[in-house]
């Protein structure tokens, strides 16, 4: 198999396609959190920024620049390993598009190995859970992989905070 | 409940004298009155007693957001508060709004907006949490500034918690405390913070984890990705059209805008600003108004302790300070504590002539008034209008005639003669006058500026403005706006006067709209655009975001009829309760009586009034009294609001 990139080997040995990644930079950021009502838009069909995969933490009376959280799109996705290591039909998939590590919520049952094992837990989470028909549910960034336009929160950033940068233009 | 898309259904009722909260159902007011302030003017119709003040416990507390709160339309942050308000000179029902994060936290929490009545017997506040809401101990809070209630109330209910608050001058019944949030945002002109103190109610801290739900949300998206982002001045095509992160001088600054909003306005924020005349470090954000202050950090750290406590900035800054300044003119008064009020060497006769003051005169300002120190203090906590009945045995009133137009109590803005407000040119200042006139606070709120600021930006000639649309351009776009191409057009001075009348009324009626969807008005009134061959704007896109928010099918002028049922609604209080009539706007037009800043102009005014009687026939209002008809008021669904002004003797 030929190394090329784009493409990383998992622990267990698994070829994990690489995958773009939505980068934020606090400095440019308003904090006007449109991203945040952008996403819960798309993705569950209402404006709710606790349904957002992207969130953006800031307190005007602290110094400091707003701090954006979303997926970092690993090239060793501890979630995704998480996740097939339990679960034999695993929830949490890899988009052979665009490479974006996602959550099936059909198959999803809820057990939160994803969201421990995410090594920007606990302090920095990018992985949240809801319910669907009563049923625990997680969700996370998966840069809108069935959108051609590409990420949302991108398109409607007014501050030109969030960026998507492809997977062959990633760093090594 | 049926489903409701867009409004989030429930309006909390919060009765401080018996400590009890309860809900009203939304779909009582909607769709016809849309949400916001078109549900708080029936809701203060209906229970608003002519003879009740703003102090009194029978007077309304209105915090209202719409349906259109919290989505992705831009400006969907923002929160209207209505009731009767204490810096109107005398005290009538009016309005104030803010951006900032506070009011679609609300709306995420479930309720459509917050009625307060009654007055606590100790001081309280409010916390509301995802459908529920308390009425809590506020004694440890009471006292303590704007920034220390929303430390202390995050400290409780969580770092994500947004709070809104009246500070210690709201406290002390200043009839210029402001109701603020976070850092800068603030509901200012009325005085309702000094409202929030006579209810004893010290804060509302919210926290909502639910979602606004759509009827159609992926029609939604696509509406509000397509939108406009041009804000005020033509955008080139093609330009993201947004400002710049210029490299400071001076105090470091973040760029920040409102919270649900994605237009090119932007404020900055100060963090941690060395005081000059106290110690201590200065938080503070920065929008359109400012001391004219000698430094950058002593207007920062001025700011920044008027905030704390809870004041009207710009009532002091575009107000109090000149009329301060016309008075030792004048020969009034000399200093404040011993530091001399700054003068001018020449008379003062628009807002630019007022000389610069230092922060040490600024803090100790600012200090006096909010704590009603000694009886210069106490008397300019009111504002330069109440001041001005009860300092220098009343002979300062005269001087406030450049400044408040009627002696109303808030300053000229946009009108194109004190200023502030940028420059605005004959003959495009007229429209301005006419709402004036007719509204109950500084109409540029949420009416005037779209008109003064975009409209003339976009002209080829207006005062020494070229703006990029040629005058056939111009006149096409006003043609299918207002009605009529003449209203572009800056040859037509007062004939026809539907051409100055007209605008008047689409952008007052717009306003009511935005007030009630509740959105901005910096971008979503606007009538040019560079984006589209014609240069005209999408102004049919409230009516399609509103349809596509709530199921509620909408065209663009059934949409304006709405807007133009609440400016009726308004009016009718006005008339009912505090005796509005036609003398009263008339008597609006003194302010305007000297020559234009900008251009020189005096205005005429027989011309005035001849541009009154069009607005009236045009309102459908009777141009002798200038009050609603039954007619109109039927026509707008309002046949029992003609009922109860027929009871009162005021049916136009």
């Amino acid at each position: 198999m030929s190394e090329s990139v784009g493409t990383t080997v998992g622990t267990a040995g698994a070829v994990v396609q690489r995958s773009g990644v939505i980068r934020f930079d606090g400095k440019a950021c308003y904090a006007c959190r449109e991203c945040e009502v952008a996403c819960s838009l798309y993705h569950e069909r209402e404006c709710n920024p606790d349904l957002s995969r992207v969130q953006i933490d800031f307190d005007d009376f602290r110094a400091g620049f707003p701090d954006g959280r979303v997926c970092k799109q690993c090239d060793w996705p501890a979630c995704y390993y998480a996740c097939a290591a339990k679960h034999p039909d695993p929830a949490l998939s890899v988009d052979p598009e665009t490479g974006a590590r996602y959550v099936d919520e059909s198959k999803c049952n809820g057990c939160g190995a994803c969201a421990r094992a995410c090594p920007l837990a606990p302090e920095r989470p990018v992985l949240y859970s809801k319910r669907v028909d009563g049923r625990k549910v997680y969700f996370k960034c998966d840069l809108c992989r069935d959108r051609p336009q590409g990420p949302v929160c991108v398109q409607i950033c007014p501050a030109g905070c969030l960026t998507f940068i492809p997977a062959e233009k990633r760093r090594s | 409940m049926p489903e409701t898309y867009g409004w989030a259904g429930k309006i909390l009722s919060v009765d401080l004298t018996r400590g009890e909260v309860a809900h009203l159902e939304t779909t009582r007011y909607v769709p016809q009155l849309i949400g916001g302030l078109g549900v708080a003017a029936k809701i203060a119709w209906d229970e608003l007693e002519p003879g009740v003040g703003p102090f009194d416990p029978e007077n309304l507390l209105m915090m209202m957001v719409g349906p259109l709160t919290g989505t992705l339309a831009s400006g969907a942050g923002r929160v209207e508060v209505a009731g009767i308000a204490p810096q109107q000179h005398p005290p009538v029902y009016s309005r104030s709004g803010m951006g900032g994060h506070w009011g679609a936290e609300l709306k995420y929490a479930g309720f459509d907006g917050v009625v307060v009545r009654g007055r606590a017997e100790r001081p309280v506040y409010l916390w509301i949490e995802d459908g529920q809401a308390t009425l809590r101990d506020a004694s440890g809070l009471w006292g303590k500034g704007n920034y220390g209630t929303t430390a202390a109330l995050r400290a409780i209910h969580g770092p994500r918690a947004r709070v809104i608050s009246c500070g210690p001058a709201g406290e002390r019944l200043s009839r210029i405390a402001v109701i603020q949030t976070e850092t800068g945002n603030a509901a200012g002109q009325g005085g309702y913070g000094a409202v929030m103190g006579a209810k004893r109610l010290k804060a509302i801290a919210v926290r909502g984890t639910g979602g606004v739900r759509l009827a159609r949300p992926r029609e939604f998206l696509d509406l509000c990705l397509s939108a406009s982002r041009e804000g005020q001045i033509p955008a080139i095509p093609g330009s993201d059209h947004h400002p710049a992160h210029e490299p400071a001088s001076g105090p470091s600054y973040r760029t920040r805008k409102c919270g649900f909003c994605a237009t090119p306005c932007t404020h900055r924020l100060y963090m941690n600003v060395p005081g000059e005349s106290n110690p201590g470090l200065y938080t503070v954000a920065r929008q359109c108004w400012g001391y004219m202050a000698a430094s950058r950090e002593a207007e920062l750290e001025a700011r920044a302790i008027t905030s704390d406590y809870g004041l009207n900035g710009w009532e002091i800054s575009y107000g109090i300070i000149p009329w301060l300044q016309l008075c030792k003119q004048a020969g009034l008064i000399d200093s404040i504590d011993g530091v001399s009020i700054p003068v001018p060497d020449r008379p003062i006769e628009y807002l630019r002539d007022v000389a610069r003051v230092s922060g040490e005169f600024l803090v100790a300002l600012v200090r006096k008034m909010a704590l009603r120190q000694d009886p210069l203090g106490d008397a300019l906590a009111d504002g330069a209008c109440y001041a001005a009945d009860v300092l220098f045995g009343g002979t300062g009133r005269p001087l406030l005639d450049h400044i408040y137009p009627r002696h109303a109590g808030q300053t000229e803005h946009w009108g194109g003669h004190w200023g502030p407000g940028g420059n605005v040119y004959w003959p495009f200042w007229l429209p301005p006058i006419l709402q004036w006139c007719t509204d109950t606070r500084d109409p540029a709120n949420d009416t005037t500026h779209q008109w003064t600021e975009h409209v003339q930006h976009y002209l080829s000639q207006s005062g020494p403005y070229r703006g990029p649309f040629p005058p056939e351009k111009v006149r096409a776009v006003c043609e299918r706006v207002y009605g009529s191409g003449d209203v572009g057009d800056p040859a037509i001075e007062y004939d026809p006067p539907e051409a100055r009348a007209l605008p008047a009324i689409w952008h007052t009626d717009r306003g009511m709209i935005v007030d009630s969807l509740v959105l901005c008005d910096y971008e979503n009134t606007r009538v040019f655009s560079m984006l589209g061959e014609d240069g005209a704007a999408d102004t049919g896109l409230m009516a399609r975001l509103f349809s596509a928010a709530t199921g509620f099918e909408t065209d663009e002028r059934e949409l304006d009829a709405a807007g133009e049922r609440i400016w009726n609604l308004h009016r009718a209080i006005d008339v009912r309760n505090h005796g509005r009539d036609r003398r009263v706007d008339e008597s609006t037009i003194d302010g305007f009586m000297y020559p234009g800043k900008d251009d020189g102009v005096l205005p005429d005014r027989s011309q005035l009034l001849r541009l009154l009687d069009t607005y009236y026939r045009l309102r459908g209002w009777n141009p002798a009294n200038g009050w609603p008809t039954r007619e109109k008021l039927e026509q707008l669904g309002l046949g029992r609001v003609a009922d109860g002004l027929a009871t009162a003797g005021r049916l136009g």
